[in-house]
């Protein structure tokens, strides 16, 4: 038998427990725990800090009895940016962690929550003007005028028929 | 984290913080000429002492105040820093903290371009569609370099449903990646090569096979393709050759319309052999360099298509097709008119740069689509008219075969014109449509029959060899046997023995007699023939046994053409109409009223993108569950067409999703069909005219463009410019017009009788005489599609090799109504009722003149029509062959459509 609960250790240096099967959501600590056997070590998370690691385990928590992902193949299918309401709240974050969780999804390799992430950066580019996006991204304007105005008569042809 | 109010200390300290300012712009906003003066800062601050219990931590050295105020608001944690921050502000006045928070708004804002990999934002931009993306690009360079990643538009491409040549895409890349030698390469790989075609093109195109398409093949035995598959082999068997080369090798083994996906090998096919086509035009196209942005250079020298340039310039495409924008082209080339049909054209069928027709003059003529020129003298054997055809010009298959009104079907080598082989009697009457694959030939006939022939010589012991199905409607030659009869070990004892022989290439396997009319055209997808006949019904079955495995029925007038998918059935009818059936349940899901009179010639393309299934299977769930919905909350919509006009209410029955609109529940595709926004399908008619249906945002069929043959062929005749071409476009036109003037009189003279178009649609009208007819069969007969316009006793003129151009007016006039080929089924009697029908609900007619009026005789009735990605061709009562190609005049996006395949 072997534990029901694993030790993490964040970049930061907590350590944090958690349960074996919400820790398996990750493909990595899946693959690791394959690879190492049992261990009561802590296993250091060196690329997530401790606030964005309680966010994920969190999210892995609610999602535990999620069917496991398919893999790639679902890729084929149309993507919706359709997000479920636990989700959207839990994505209700400031930028800073919000891309962290997304980095942290993608290191510990939880495609549900990379999933969840990149589409909520997704909604917030949908629907806005140039000018808006930069002013939701904080993004510096680097182009000309001129160079403005070519780039929209090149993108002219992908306007709506 | 509780430390919280340790830091509060700070506050003793003020002006200390302007010159740390400097350092860290945004510790505060103190620096802002608007904010706060040093006396309003005060008087916050002593509002806020009261508050300040604890001032025992203050541990500022004393020595060097000005630096290490900052230093040691640092030392202290993030939650005190916050705690202190916030205790700084309160002291503020609210417009104050407010511009401290607009200040500090952008701290809040960050970049995810600049935060996450590439990876992750071609991710979340995945989930956008193309024009957010464009709107995206244009925030910042950074973005518009994520954004013009080419694998993203890959996917976008592909999702839109769009197919594309692969192969070519492959090849073109490997073509444009550095050279064949790995020194070669090394030294040169960091920069475009000028002259990079040149010496691969010689090392990949074989002379072999250049010679054999260039230097005339006429009346040439051997086959190039030996030489060729030869080569082939060693370049596959040759592990440390550049892929290129191999794939190269392969696709010219399989492909041979590569020819036109490759400018510089045609360029090379073509300098070799100026004396043979010359006249071409659309050559300066070819003979440039590949645009610079259809390639990316990457680092290693190697070259890749640039799918975002793809993207848009299918979309361009696709927006000609929209708004009809083409160019019009004929076959033959104008200047050549003397290599025309003579007659009217039944068949056309084209693959990449070759085009094969089948006329009433009984001949066949291989086209080269990039000349517009004859390749082969027309093809002689047929003693009647050439009713319908099937080529496939790849080497491994080398090969058309063609069905006449002479009953028999003949065989022919594609790349010699040679004929191979003649199923004589084939068929008790006219072969009306016949499909092949690698292992059958199907053909179908007035007869009412469908025959299932072997290509290759058979064993029973094949996979091959047909099945045997004890049903109704099948029925096979005695030679067959029931293999399911005979344990293998004895099949294979009696097949050494010689007992039992493998059947010879062409033998006849089954007889499919299902059908109670002239059965006018079938469809082959993988195990299933589909077919459609004058019985007004579609019928699928299967291609081993010959068993009937459905019958669709849905058309009120007798059937002329049908089209398969994998999920769905489009078919045109006498009924004027095009019908989409979902091939699963045999549901009809969309009907399309837009044509005058009988459709002849249907092609569909939805354009799935990937994943389809589910989403179809879906919606189709969806609009059950609202007709459900609907009927069970007591609205009536399950009434049936005609009642719901009596309550006031026109079925719409192009898509729309209202359940007042469904006909029919359990389909596994939606109203419409399904497919992309791009979906498209075109049909051609008698009425003359030929529509693009098109998808409207609503996801119902609407006509999108009217194209007109007559139109079509006066503008590619006007296209010419050299002199040459301008005297043979003249008699052309004055052929034009001669048929227009003659008809009128023939048709006086004939009175009310029918040209000499074949009718393959049978109408239910119990008017079609037959000699001799009577009983119960005379209802039978009736019911049979006639396929008019074969004037048996009519003597025709000698098939000529080479027509001279002065006797092609004379020649290709049309032959007015004939006497004995007359069917009347299809025209006057059996209308009334259609017309009556479009009276009670109008539809679009916008060529009324066309529309069953006896007095005008049609001069470019639509037989066949076929479209690609960018272009359509049409043969009709007109012996010219014409064509609309939406690439217009772009060069860029003629360069580009080498790797668009049809939806």
């Amino acid at each position: 038998m072997s534990a029901t609960t694993l030790r993490f250790q964040s970049s930061d240096g907590v350590v944090i427990t958690i349960d074996r099967d919400v820790a398996q959501r990750s493909v990595l600590i899946k693959n690791l725990l394959e690879d190492l056997g049992d261990t009561t070590e802590a296993i250091p998370i060196p690329n997530v800090n401790e606030a964005v690691l309680r966010k994920v385990i969190e999210w892995c928590e609610h999602h535990k009895g999620d069917p496991p992902s398919t893999g790639d193949d679902d890729d084929s299918r149309r993507k919706t940016t359709d997000i479920d309401e636990w989700d959207q709240k839990f994505m209700q974050v400031d930028q800073e962690m919000l891309f962290e969780i997304i980095l942290a999804a993608n290191y510990l390799d939880i495609k549900g929550l990379l999933d969840v992430g990149c589409k909520t950066v997704a909604n917030m580019i949908k629907g806005k003007s140039p000018e808006e996006i930069r002013k939701t991204f904080n993004i510096q304007n680097d182009f000309t005028p001129e160079e403005e105005d070519q780039i929209r008569r090149e993108n002219e042809w992908a306007e709506d028929r | 984290m509780a430390r919280k109010s340790s830091g509060s200390a700070s506050s003793p300290r003020l002006p200390p913080l302007q010159p740390a300012v400097n350092h860290a712009a945004d510790f505060a906003a103190a620096d802002t000429p608007s904010l706060s003066t040093p006396f309003k800062l005060d008087e916050g601050y002593s509002d806020e002492t009261k508050t300040q219990v604890e001032k025992k931590d203050l541990a500022i050295p004393a020595s060097d105040e000005w630096m290490t105020l900052q230093e040691w608001v640092l030392t202290h944690s993030e939650a005190e820093r916050a705690e202190l921050a916030y205790n700084l502000l309160r002291t503020m006045r609210a417009s104050t903290v407010a511009s401290v928070i607009e200040r500090l708004a952008p701290r809040l804002h960050m970049d995810p371009v600049l935060k996450l990999p590439p990876e992750i934002t071609s991710e979340i931009f995945s989930y956008l569609d193309p024009q957010t993306l464009l709107m995206a690009s244009l925030a910042s360079r950074a973005w518009r370099n994520r954004i013009s990643d080419s694998r993203l538009w890959k996917d976008l491409y592909i999702n839109e449903g769009w197919r594309v040549d692969m192969d070519a895409v492959r090849t073109f890349e490997q073509e444009h990646s550095g050279l064949s030698s790995p020194q070669l390469r090394k030294s040169r790989s960091r920069h475009t090569d000028p002259d990079s075609g040149e010496p691969k093109q010689k090392k990949r195109v074989p002379p072999s096979w250049l010679k054999s398409r260039t230097t005339g093949s006429l009346g040439r035995k051997t086959r190039p393709e030996n030489g060729q598959r030869h080569a082939a082999q060693e370049a596959d068997s040759e592990g440390d050759l550049p892929m290129g080369d191999a794939s190269t090798e392969r696709r010219t083994l399989f492909s041979p319309e590569e020819q036109t996906t490759s400018p510089s090998k045609r360029r090379e096919s073509y300098s070799g052999s100026t004396q043979l086509k010359l006249g071409g035009n659309g050559l300066s196209a070819a003979t440039r360099r590949p645009n610079s942005s259809l390639l990316i250079r990457m680092p290693n020298g190697a070259a890749k298509v640039n799918w975002l340039h793809l993207y848009r310039l299918r979309r361009k495409l696709e927006e000609n097709w929209a708004k009809g924008r083409f160019t019009n082209f004929q076959l033959p080339h104008p200047a050549h008119m003397e290599e025309a049909h003579q007659e009217c054209v039944y068949a056309i069928q084209f693959t990449g740069k070759w085009l094969v027709s089948g006329s009433r003059d009984k001949t066949l003529r291989v086209w080269d689509l990039d000349t517009k020129r004859l390749w082969h003298p027309p093809l002689l054997g047929h003693t009647k008219s050439v009713l319908c055809l099937q080529f496939d010009p790849r080497p491994s298959e080398d090969i058309i075969i063609s069905g006449s009104s002479d009953k028999s079907v003949i065989i022919w080598r594609f790349s010699t014109g040679e004929k191979l082989h003649e199923i004589a009697a084939a068929h008790d009457d006219s072969v009306l449509n016949l499909r092949f694959d690698e292992r059958y030939i199907v053909t179908c006939s007035k007869d009412t029959l469908i025959k299932v022939w072997s290509r290759h010589q058979l064993s029973p012991a094949d996979k091959d060899y047909p099945s045997m199905f004890f049903g109704t409607g099948v029925t096979y030659p005695s030679y067959i046997i029931d293999t399911a009869e005979m344990p293998s070990p004895m099949l294979e004892a009696e097949l050494a023995n010689g007992h039992i022989r493998s059947l010879a290439p062409f033998s006849l396997l089954m007889t499919i007699d299902g059908h109670t009319a002239a059965v006018n055209a079938i469809q082959l997808n993988e195990d299933e023939i589909v077919s459609a006949s004058g019985d007004r019904l579609i019928k699928v079955w299967n291609l081993r046994n010959g068993a009937c495995k459905k019958t669709v029925i849905g058309h009120e007038k007798g059937i002329a053409c049908v089209q398969v998918d994998n999920r769905r059935i489009i078919s045109g009818s006498n009924d004027d109409t095009v019908r989409i059936f979902d091939h699963a349940s045999g549901a009809e899901v969309a009907c399309l009223h837009g044509h005058g009179n009988l459709v002849r010639t249907v092609q569909a393309g939805f354009g799935d993108p990937p994943g389809a299934e589910e989403t179809l299977r879906l919606e189709a769930l969806a609009v059950d569950n609202a007709f459900r919905d609907a009927q069970r909350s007591g609205a009536n919509v399950d009434l049936g067409p005609r009642a719901l006009r009596r309550a006031g209410y026109t079925q719409n029955t192009t898509g729309s999703r209202d359940p007042r609109d469904i006909k029919a529940l359990g389909a596994k595709i939606p109203p419409g069909g399904g497919g992309s926004r791009w979906a498209r399908i075109v049909s051609g008619s008698y009425d003359e005219s030929i529509i693009i249906w098109k998808k409207c945002k609503e996801g119902r069929w609407v006509v999108g463009q009217r194209l007109r043959q007559e139109d079509a062929a006066t503008s590619a005749a006007y296209v010419v410019s050299d002199p040459a071409a301008r005297a043979a476009t003249a008699r052309s036109n004055a052929f034009a017009q001669q048929q227009h003037l003659q008809t009128p009189g023939a048709a006086a003279t004939q009175g009310q009788q029918t040209p000499t178009a074949p009718a393959p649609a049978s109408t239910s009208a119990s008017q079609a005489p037959q000699a001799g007819g009577g009983g119960p069969l005379q209802t039978l007969q009736a019911l049979t599609a006639r396929l008019a316009g074969q004037p048996q006793q009519q003597p025709q003129p000698q098939p000529q090799p080479n027509p001279t151009p002065r006797a092609q007016p004379q020649q290709t006039q049309p032959q007015p109504p004939m006497n004995g080929i007359i069917n009347p089924a299809l025209h006057q009697p059996p209308h009334l009722p259609a017309q009556q029908q479009q009276q009670t609900h109008p539809r679009p007619r916008h060529h009324p003149r066309h529309d069953r009026d006896a007095s005008v005789v049609p001069t470019s009735r639509v037989f066949k029509l076929q479209f690609d990605a960018h272009k359509i061709i049409c043969s009709s009562q007109d012996p010219r062959i014409v064509g609309w190609d939406f690439v217009g005049d772009d060069e860029e996006l003629r360069e580009a459509c080498r790797f668009f395949m049809c939806l």
